[in-house]
């Protein structure tokens, strides 16, 4: 039975809005939650509801995530029969070239439903933050004898705008959408971007799809609303659950704070449901003489000799004596210097924080002069690999771009100050 | 060159007390995270040694458990790898493993079948990174036909070990099995490199102990030459020395580095989330591995995963092992805990009772896996509580020195079901 279920896993995402955290990598193979990244919470959800066959769809930036899922061991998919396959752009047959939208991304693919023996086909979103059993979503579908089935969650009536909203009649059949409406809409349901399709249907529909000139090619612009306008057996499951699309760099942080909380919306420790991914070989976390660590999750590997305090640190990262880290996020491998003090900021992997500087200093919240929209209270980031000299503060809603050194810096960086690194390769 | 390592993982003894009471020596948790076998699994897999067979003799399950395919040293392999030689009968052939040398020669057949053309003998219950290319490298500049690898062992230490007395060339003069008295300043770390041949031909006597009944022949007949180790080692296979080792992880300057990107030790990856600390939590000088939710106060001690210290407890100087929970005003000072234990509320580990305490394992208190204290009781220093005791085996103070004994998880089932019916 498990053989013959399969899921798309759309991982092609920017995740513009996440500012420097997706500049150089697929917005799935962000860092989270201290040693997780983002797409092990949807191959942990295929894995756990006993779907082992699984196709990653990858365009934008994907040595990161394709490092990342490397055989696919972590989560038990590197098998014999079906296991996970990367499905990259390519060249050469007729329907080759550049994914335009999601629906164009699983249209270029289509060939993998071939000759696979199943009635319905999962399309999963690779940048969401969720524990769902897909049994359940499989069971209602069936259920429902529906042709389609989106899962949908409840959002405040102020967030709407930023959904796909789906209008549904007392049998769960959905009978309305509006993809980000402008107006306060009738419900509150929104897309989680996690679609069940019959097949065959999904193929007809992806066919015509490919064949209009007016469409976009994407689920939640044309694809929903089209079947929801023609009747075509749509139907809306609500899932119960905590689910959160850390799409920016305000909700990414707020993540976080929610797993610190005494009742984290995500129980990471259950035996039953296990985020799995890479291990990374790291000793357990070293407390040092004189420490001082509060309210924070710290991963293997770090060795904490100052003041951590409502923090999320990920495996090796250094925090000797004299230095203070407090609500923030740091990544990988990253030191923080004596006498440094970081402050609300997220740090990528491998940042070096010099002595005695401050990062995320003083009250004045103007926002980003580079992304005043996605930076703007009160958090500062600092990119990948940055090295920050000695002695330097730096402002809140600053951003200090992956690899400067040293040298990129003249004088301290003002709040919504922007110091761009290294242009990459590409 | 292909070299086959057999590992003696066969051990178990008393010499750990408890914490070997249903597990192999080589399979009790150490440094947090790991498993005592890591050591010596991660410097194979390091040093390209491909076949490795695990000789396993005393409670495997756990051992099994733990290597599984090999996976986690890259020795899940199409050709070589990982297999296990555990005790076997035939039809004209029943036998436990004997002794070291025995375990080998019931073997030899499984082992000639890879046709290496050395075997490389490593006990499996040390803590050391080693290269074992080097040891090669000197076996082959030495023409040896057995090459032991030795390190400095401190006049006192002498009967603790085979000390070796060595000739200019770095040829092995004697060999005086754990003498009581020793001029020689080297002392034989278990670790040896056979000539194929070698080994073969003197396994055809039927011996007993590799040391004594093969190694200190050879020496006699000369060939054996000595490869000295100058980094940490040390043997963990007993309660003062596993505990030792343990807390001297979490010294200011720990003798050895778990943490070295070149050589990374290996082990079976658990999959638990980044360590909790609460608010109310007090952490310092510790290991505390990922999976571990700390709200009370943890100083000087390694914790494994999973292992929750509730508001208000209080470990001091102690090991504690995996999904261990210690309750709320709990305090446990100078104890080794394995698995699963319950320290109730408010109750007292490793207890000092006054100045005319016994003093049986320097003054350690072990706990047996699965163990429940009740709340509010107390275990004096020195005592041992075995494996699965329950609440109700409580009916006073633990006193100094003194040992209460387990309980057989199958018997309690069993007599639970019973009363039932």
């Amino acid at each position: 039975v498990n053989g013959s279920r399969y899921a798309y896993v759309l991982a092609g995402g920017e995740g513009r809005r996440l500012c420097l955290l997706s500049e150089r990598r697929a917005k799935p193979a962000v860092p989270f939650g201290g040693k997780y990244r983002i797409i092990d919470f949807t191959l942990s959800n295929c894995v756990n509801s006993g779907i082992y066959d699984v196709g990653v769809l990858t365009q934008y930036r994907p040595t990161s995530l394709n490092r990342h899922i490397g055989t696919g061991r972590p989560w038990d998919l590197d098998r014999t029969r079906g296991g996970i396959q990367i499905l990259q752009p390519s060249l050469g047959a007729v329907r080759s070239d550049w994914y335009q939208g999601t629906a164009d991304a699983i249209y270029r693919n289509l060939i993998h439903l071939r000759r696979r023996r199943i009635d319905q086909v999962l399309v999963l979103s690779g940048d969401h933050l969720y524990t769902m059993d897909y049994n359940v979503l499989y069971a209602f579908h069936v259920r429902n004898q529906a042709r389609a089935t989106v899962a949908v969650t409840e959002v405040p009536a102020d967030m709407t705008h930023h959904f796909g909203i789906l209008e549904t009649d007392e049998k769960g059949r959905v009978v309305g959408f509006q993809e980000k409406p402008r107006t306060a809409p009738k419900s509150r349901m929104a897309s989680m971007g996690v679609y069940l399709f019959d097949r065959d249907s999904l193929i007809q529909w992806l066919e015509e799809d490919a064949g209009m000139s007016d469409s976009s090619h994407d689920f939640g612009k044309d694809v929903i609303p089209r079947l929801v306008a023609r009747d075509e057996g749509v139907f809306a499951y609500p899932f119960p659950h905590y689910w959160q699309d850390v799409g920016t760099v305000d909700s990414y942080y707020e993540s976080h704070r929610a797993l610190l909380t005494d009742r984290p919306p995500i129980d990471l420790a259950d035996p039953d449901w296990v985020i799995h991914t890479q291990s990374a070989d790291r000793p357990p976390v070293r407390f040092e003489a004189g420490c001082r660590v509060a309210g924070s999750m710290i991963a293997n590997g770090c060795t904490i000799g100052g003041e951590v305090v409502r923090s999320v640190l990920f495996p090796g990262v250094t925090v000797p004596r004299g230095a203070v880290v407090r609500d923030s996020i740091v990544m990988g491998d990253s030191i923080i210097q004596r006498g440094a003090v970081v402050d609300r900021a997220i740090l990528d992997k491998l940042v070096e924080v010099g002595e005695g500087a401050r990062v995320g200093e003083g009250d004045d919240s103007k926002p980003n002069t580079a992304c005043p929209d996605h930076l703007s209270t009160g958090l500062t980031i600092i990119g990948k690999g940055a090295h920050l000299p000695d002695g330097i503060t730096i402002g809140r809603n600053a951003r200090i771009g992956a690899y400067v050194t040293r040298s990129y810096f003249t004088s301290d960086v003002q709040s919504g100050g922007v110091v761009d690194g290294p242009e990459s390769v590409h | 060159m292909a070299d086959m390592a057999v590992v003696l993982a066969g051990g178990g003894g008393e010499r750990l007390s408890v914490l070997t009471a249903e597990r192999a020596v080589s399979a009790v948790p150490f440094g947090g995270k790991y498993r005592i076998v890591d050591f010596v699994l991660s410097n194979c897999c390091h040093s390209h040694v491909e076949h490795v067979a695990l000789v396993t003799q005393h409670v495997p399950t756990s051992l099994h458990d733990h290597v599984g395919s090999g996976r986690a040293w890259d020795l899940d392999r199409r050709a070589g790898g990982i297999e296990i030689l555990q005790p076997y009968r035939t039809q004209s052939h029943a036998g436990w493993y004997r002794g070291t040398a025995d375990a080998l020669t019931q073997n030899w057949d499984a082992i000639e079948e890879r046709r290496p053309d050395r075997v490389l003998v490593l006990p499996g219950d040390h803590v050391y990174r080693m290269d074992y290319r080097a040891l090669a490298q000197t076996h082959v500049e030495h023409k040896a036909s057995v090459t032991l690898a030795v390190t400095r062992v401190p006049s006192d230490q002498s009967r603790r070990f085979g000390m070796v007395d060595l000739d200019r060339d770095g040829r092995v003069k004697t060999l005086h099995e754990k003498p009581a008295h020793s001029t020689a300043t080297h002392g034989s770390m278990g670790i040896c490199l056979f000539d194929f041949e070698v080994l073969g031909d003197a396994l055809r006597a039927r011996p007993v102990d590799l040391v004594l009944d093969v190694i200190v022949p050879l020496v006699e007949r000369g060939g054996v030459y000595a490869h000295e180790f100058s980094g940490y080692w040390e043997d963990v296979g007993t309660l003062s020395t596993y505990f030792a080792a343990n807390l001297d992880l979490v010294s200011p300057e720990p003798h050895f580095a778990l943490h070295d990107p070149r050589w990374p030790i290996l082990t079976r990856d658990e999959e638990r989330p980044p360590v909790r600390i609460e608010a109310s939590a007090a952490v310092e000088r510790s290991l505390i591995a990922n999976g571990c939710r700390i709200a009370g106060s943890v100083r000087r001690s390694v914790l494994s995963p999973g292992v929750v210290v509730e508001p208000g407890a209080e470990v001091v100087d102690s090991v504690i092992l995996s999904e261990t929970r210690i309750g709320a005003g709990a305090r446990v000072s100078g104890a080794i805990l394995d698995k699963y234990v319950q320290v109730g509320e408010g109750a007292r580990v490793g207890e000092p009772a006054g100045e005319d305490e016994r003093c049986d394992f320097s003054g350690l208190t072990v706990v047996g896996k699965d163990a429940t204290i009740p709340d509010l009781a107390v275990v004096h220093r020195s005592s041992i509580i075995g494996p699965g005791a329950r609440a109700e085996d409580f009916t006073s103070e633990v006193s100094p020195g003194s040992q209460l004994s387990g309980r057989s998880w199958l018997a309690d089932v069993a007599a639970r079901t019973g009363s039932r019916q």
